[in-house]
């Protein structure tokens, strides 16, 4: 009876040692513990597939009690949000095409020019102190830890750990995930207008033109559209091309444009806003408008790419001494109701090799 | 080499290990998507606190601690954390009931409770230790509030299923 008990004191103080040997290795992003989660997965995937199943009518159930009435009243008006955001996209959509043809066309990255992977959420965490959800891809699909994950709003996460066939995404909210951003603020002076060229002074027409060669009609052109929401403006030709007419040109200036603040996103856990520090010191709190959006800034070490759209600044805190500002974000993703996501196949520099 | 293999296979701890799994499934599984008041209840930590009431302070830490490591290879979190935490909570549950000669079955249930929740407050104190800070905030009050009432309810079927689980009398490293 006595050996028994020294046997287990060995085996608890063997298994304690273990697990401090364990999260060294681990929080030295050693890949044998990667290896010991995969192999791990594999024994239990299976297990919770079955489980899943077997639970699925329990947890529906559970679903249905509690949120049928919400969902009754989100779906109206989800009905209602999509018919008056019809029109609107295409237009965004036909904006985004040229944006993202102008970025291509000077050299710039795009996300247009990046694969992604759709995946869609199979679990969240088990855990209260983790900020995970499961996705039903993984490393047969390309995805890789470190990847950016967003769904139809913007970012949402990243992908921190990947079994062959799942993945376990990191989301925004998490305290353990930082990301740097940009916050794009309005410029506070207006452009100036230049008066228009004296005639002689403006180039002539023919200079652009050949006026012989080129004939010039008035007209007016009227689309209309069935879509909802959606104005369609007349797109007007001038029927003549007055040579040195000039006209009141709105030039906005280098220094007057946006001003795009960079800082550090950072989670604050479930039912707290995430927040932005680390702003320029010399940025003032009232440069800085409620409403603003932010952008993931990009760059070599960044963990996204430039420009996915983040959120939007709910409030500015401004700090006494030379501490920037604290920006509370408010995400456009819905993070507590995902479904469908888009897994960018972008593995940043500081990811690779995991 | 068969019969020691059978022997292996027939041990309780063979037995804890796949009994584990079906508890782990069941917390990732069922458990997550079942969230009273936006929090899930810890079931892998009422099963170590039981085993841990049922049996003694060291069987209750071998327990938790394989169910934790079992538990941090399928969580984000750095492998180990879960496992010492769990391990003390499979511990403390034993020792909560040690000055009792022979507890009473709700005194059971309550040591249970307390340790699974002790557990719930335990567990972002280690994470903050070892770097992974910003979870020590007002909800560990609330989370740890739910593993209570969850252990209230799911203690007394735990306690079947860890006394069939570890019911064998053979330790560790014993031939």
């Amino acid at each position: 009876m006595a050996q028994g008990k020294t046997n287990l004191t060995r085996a608890v103080l063997l298994l304690a040692l273990a697990s401090v040997f364990l999260i060294t290795l681990d929080l030295g992003d050693s890949n044998s513990t990667s290896r010991v989660r995969r192999l791990f997965d594999t024994v239990f995937a299976p297990v919770e597939n079955v489980s899943r199943v077997v639970t699925r009518p329990l947890s529906d159930a559970w679903n249905s009690f509690r949120t049928y009435d919400d969902v009754v009243a989100e779906n109206n008006r989800l009905k209602e949000q999509v018919a008056l955001q019809e029109g609107a996209a295409v237009a965004a959509a036909a904006s985004v095409r040229l944006s993202q043809e102008l970025l291509a066309l000077n050299g710039l990255p795009t996300l247009a020019g990046i694969n992604s992977v759709t995946a869609q959420v199979i679990g969240e965490t088990p855990s209260n102190f983790s900020q995970t959800v499961e996705i039903n891809q993984g490393s047969n699909s390309g995805i890789k830890v470190g990847m950016p994950v967003l769904n139809a709003a913007g970012l949402i996460g990243k992908v921190t750990e990947v079994f062959a066939d799942r993945a376990l995404v990191m989301l925004l909210s998490d305290p353990d995930y930082a990301l740097s951003v940009k916050v794009v603020t309005k410029s506070s002076r207006t452009p100036v207008t230049l008066p228009p060229l004296p005639t002689e002074d403006a180039p002539t027409v023919d200079s652009v033109l050949d006026s012989s060669q080129t004939s010039t009609t008035s007209s007016t052109t009227t689309t209309t559209t069935t879509i909802l929401g959606f104005t369609p403006s007349a797109t007007t030709i001038p029927a003549e091309i007055v040579s040195g007419g000039g006209s009141n040109i709105t030039v906005p200036i280098a220094s007057q444009l946006s001003v795009r603040e960079t800082g550090i996103l950072e989670g604050r856990g479930p039912g707290s806003q995430p927040i932005v520090r680390f702003l320029d010191a010399t940025t003032r709190a009232e440069a800085i408008e409620v409403g603003a959006p932010i952008v993931s800034a990009g760059g070599s070490r960044s963990l996204a790419p430039p420009d996915i759209v983040i959120g939007v600044v709910s409030r500015v805190v401004e700090r006494l001494g030379t501490a920037g500002p604290v920006l509370e974000v408010e995400l456009v993703a819905n993070l507590s109701n995902l479904s469908f996501l888009r897994v960018l196949l972008y593995q940043p520099i500081t990811e690779t090799g995991r | 080499m068969l019969g020691r293999l059978l022997q292996v296979v027939a041990s309780r701890w063979f037995r804890l290990v796949l009994v584990t799994l079906l508890v782990l499934s069941l917390q990732t599984t069922l458990f997550s998507e079942i969230r009273p008041f936006g929090y899930s209840v810890q079931l892998i930590a009422i099963y170590v606190a039981v085993a841990g009431a049922v049996h003694d302070a060291r069987v209750g830490a071998i327990v938790g601690l394989v169910s934790g490591l079992m538990y941090d290879a399928v969580l984000a979190t750095p492998l180990g954390i879960s496992g010492l935490v769990l391990g003390a909570v499979g511990a403390g549950a034993a020792l909560l009931l040690q000055p009792f000669r022979d507890p009473t079955w709700w005194l059971r249930i309550l040591a249970v409770s307390v340790a699974a929740s002790l557990g719930e407050v335990l567990l972002p104190l280690v994470k903050a230790v070892v770097g992974l800070g910003g979870w020590l905030t007002a909800r560990v009050a609330v989370v740890a509030l739910v593993t209570f009432v969850g252990g209230l309810v799911f203690c007394t079927p735990l306690i079947p299923v860890t006394r069939w689980t570890l019911r064998e009398r053979v330790s560790i490293g014993r031939r």
